[in-house]
């Protein structure tokens, strides 16, 4: 069944489709989006029950769509990636259960070939995003703090989430060793903004804010966006993206939420599916013009997966640290080993974020699993020496790009409407296995100069995809990238990626407000082009 | 499900020896009730424990000539340990489930100095701390220029 023609049919409601959904509504174009999941009722966030610790390893809201069992995901095959996809299907994407934090690329990030003779220049920089990251803060609602002498002068909107006695002891460590750190910059509304209540500490924000302080989109951009007259459309799951005789998109194949198979046409397409999702959705639209998958001529649709290689290191210290109480992920963030120095041994460099404590029962299943809380007469004063006494971090190297990496369709695996579902395959470089060998070292250094009496790492951390980079990059040449420095894709010209799937190179941060700042900039050059826009 | 209920008071005994009492403040795992929940957990992989918790009735008939829940505290362990090395896998996931409920509980949260409710939507205090930790960092270096 066809429906009515629109003007732009976005496809995903995510972190990316969201920022661009808003900024194209002012045009008042015919606007649709297609989302595969539904919106999210936060009553239904595990934080409103006594079981919130136990509901983050099974069940709906655990990290891994291939655990969760719902309609919404599609399931992934990672067997061949020792780094395990995390994500989310729905009304705000995987900003629901991601931990909001908020770091800026750095001016560096997108000038790798040339300061350090690796991967690529991008073919857009810093100040180019600048504006756009300063309305995606507004618009997201971001906390920290001005004056991070990494970073060139920004202004957060919102006053920093609190350090409490974790992050003092953890920042008395840093100073210890002269080493930098700053409060995060967090996507959380530390006040009152936009109509979001303030956090109030809840502690686990990667299962949902039921405060709704978090900035997920469905609480951000989505109401805005809907106000303004933009249809969005969800438990839709997108087949194909279809083209017409003149290798123009035309719209898109999708099952609705009744099963039933619909067409949309659409004189712009939009794909916001992240960096798995969208190469996924370009492959299975393949056509007699184009036989290997849409806007795929250069054979990079799907190449150059990049994660963020993780490693964890926590600590455990003498007193209690009232760990458990505000946003989990969001603390301090350390990029004291962010630029290259060949004298350790590896190019580039990651950032270090600084995690609060955990609740009494992960306190316990990490004893366990950890070897430190035995069961019988023992337990007690064993559980009594771990509660609330950790801290630690995770280190995010950056990954840089490699063909090898990447995302194709798997032969067999489907999802619940039978689209083939994406495969993953990727292996850590040699130097990601160095980087994260220093991050191990230098965090388990930082934590003993905290007041740490013990350290314990894993690297790289299995269930730490979230990230998803590099599957249909950006560039100015046809022959060697999948979309143009606008995000047009170079073979369709009426076809934009907007998710990480255009990143050059990953950084050694968190995406989310990289790509939400893509997204605005090109949403702004198809609003100041829209007569000329396929000339 | 029936069929593969778990015996009481034996289960309740086995969860008294994995998280006893913390002397007159707190009842052990079993007393508090958490056998239903650990069973909930397992569903209908709860009959996967049968044979272990047989067997440990067993034992313990043979070592002390009373059943596991009426043995003396002091040997209870022992036979625990031995049974859980003859059935390799049997305290894994009752750990897991046990550990998961018991800190979960209202009356062990309390115990932890912990209101006995959900986060949400009490949330917690939180003071911002001292950010003049900061005026150091904030004239270390510079970012990269490019």
């Amino acid at each position: 069944m066809s429906q009515e023609p629109v003007d732009v049919l976005i496809i995903g409601a995510g972190a990316s489709g969201a920022a661009m959904a808003w900024s194209l509504a002012e045009t008042r174009m015919r606007i649709v989006c297609l989302e595969q999941g539904g919106w999210m009722n936060p009553a239904d966030y595990p934080t409103n029950r006594t079981s919130w610790e136990s509901e983050r390893f099974t069940g709906p809201f655990s990290l891994s769509p291939n655990g969760r069992g719902r309609r919404e995901d599609y399931p992934v095959n990672d067997d061949a990636s020792p780094i395990k996809i995390s994500n989310y299907n729905a009304v705000g994407g995987s900003t629901i259960l991601y931990a909001a934090h908020f770091p800026r690329f750095h001016p560096s990030d997108f000038r790798v070939k040339s300061l350090d003779g690796v991967a690529d220049d991008w073919p857009i920089d810093y100040a180019t995003l600048e504006p756009f990251y300063d309305l995606n803060a507004q618009m997201m609602g971001v906390a920290g703090l001005p004056g991070d002498p990494a970073y060139p002068p920004k202004q957060p909107p919102l006053p920093p989430v609190p350090l409490g006695k974790i992050g003092e002891t953890l920042g008395r460590g840093f100073n210890k060793l002269g080493w930098h750190w700053w409060p995060s910059d967090s996507a959380i509304a530390t006040q009152e903004h936009g109509g979001r209540a303030p956090c109030i500490n809840l502690g686990p924000c990667i299962t949902g804010c039921a405060q709704g302080a978090k900035g997920s989109t469905d609480v951000t951009y989505w109401p805005v966006a809907v106000r303004e007259g933009v249809e969005l459309r969800t438990h839709c799951r997108v087949r194909e993206i279809t083209v017409d005789d003149q290798g123009m998109a035309s719209g898109a194949i999708y099952i609705d939420e009744n099963g039933e198979e619909q067409f949309q046409p659409a004189e712009i397409v939009i794909m916001a599916c992240n960096g798995v999702g969208t190469p996924r959705l370009l492959l299975n639209s393949r056509s007699d013009r184009f036989p290997d998958g849409l806007a795929n001529s250069s054979g990079l649709v799907g190449r150059n997966l990049m994660f963020h290689p993780y490693a964890m290191v926590n600590g455990l210290f003498e007193e209690p640290l009232e760990g458990y109480k505000g946003p989990a992920g969001c603390l301090i963030i350390s990029q004291e080993f962010y630029e290259t120095d060949l004298a350790r041994g590896f190019v580039r460099g990651y950032s270090a974020e600084m995690l609060r404590g955990i609740g009494p029962a992960s306190t316990a299943l990490w004893g366990m699993s950890s070897g430190r809380l035995p069961w019988g007469a023992e337990h007690h004063s064993a559980y009594d020496g771990l509660w609330d006494r950790t801290a630690g971090m995770v280190l995010i190297c950056e990954d840089l790009p490699e063909p090898e990496n990447r995302v194709t369709l798997d032969p067999d695996l489907v999802d619940a409407d039978g689209i083939p579902a994406p495969r993953i395959e990727y292996a850590l470089s040699e130097n990601s296995l160095k980087m994260l060998d220093h991050a191990v070292a230098r965090g388990s250094e930082v934590l003993r100069a905290a007041g740490a009496i013990d350290t314990w790492s894993e690297a790289p951390l299995p269930p730490a995809g979230w990230h998803l980079m590099g599957t249909a990059r950006m560039g100015t040449d046809p022959e060697t990238s999948v979309v143009d420095p606008v995000g047009r894709a170079h073979d369709v010209k009426n076809l934009f990626v907007v998710d990480g799937s255009v990143f050059v190179t990953s950084g050694g941060v968190n995406p989310t407000c990289t790509l939400q700042a893509i997204s605005l900039y090109v949403a702004d050059h198809i609003k100041k082009n829209l007569a000329t826009l396929f000339d | 499900m029936s069929q593969d209920k778990l015996p009481q008071p034996l289960f309740s005994a086995v969860l008294d020896e994995l998280i006893p009492a913390r002397g007159d403040a707190l009842a052990g795992a079993g007393a508090l009730g958490l056998g239903e929940y650990v069973e909930a957990q397992f569903g209908e992989g709860a009959g996967a424990l049968l044979p272990a918790l047989a067997g440990l009735d067993d034992l313990s008939r043979e070592r002390t000539g009373e059943a596991f829940a009426q043995a003396p505290s002091g040997q209870r362990g022992t036979l625990l340990t031995e049974i859980a090395g003859a059935f390799p896998g049997f305290l894994d996931g009752l750990l897991f489930h046990l550990y998961a409920g018991y800190y979960q509980h209202p009356q062990v949260m309390e115990a932890l100095g912990l209101e006995a409710r959900p986060p949400f939507p009490g949330g917690y205090p939180l003071a911002m701390g001292d950010l003049g930790l900061l005026d150091a960092v904030g004239t270390r270096g510079k970012y990269r220029e490019v």
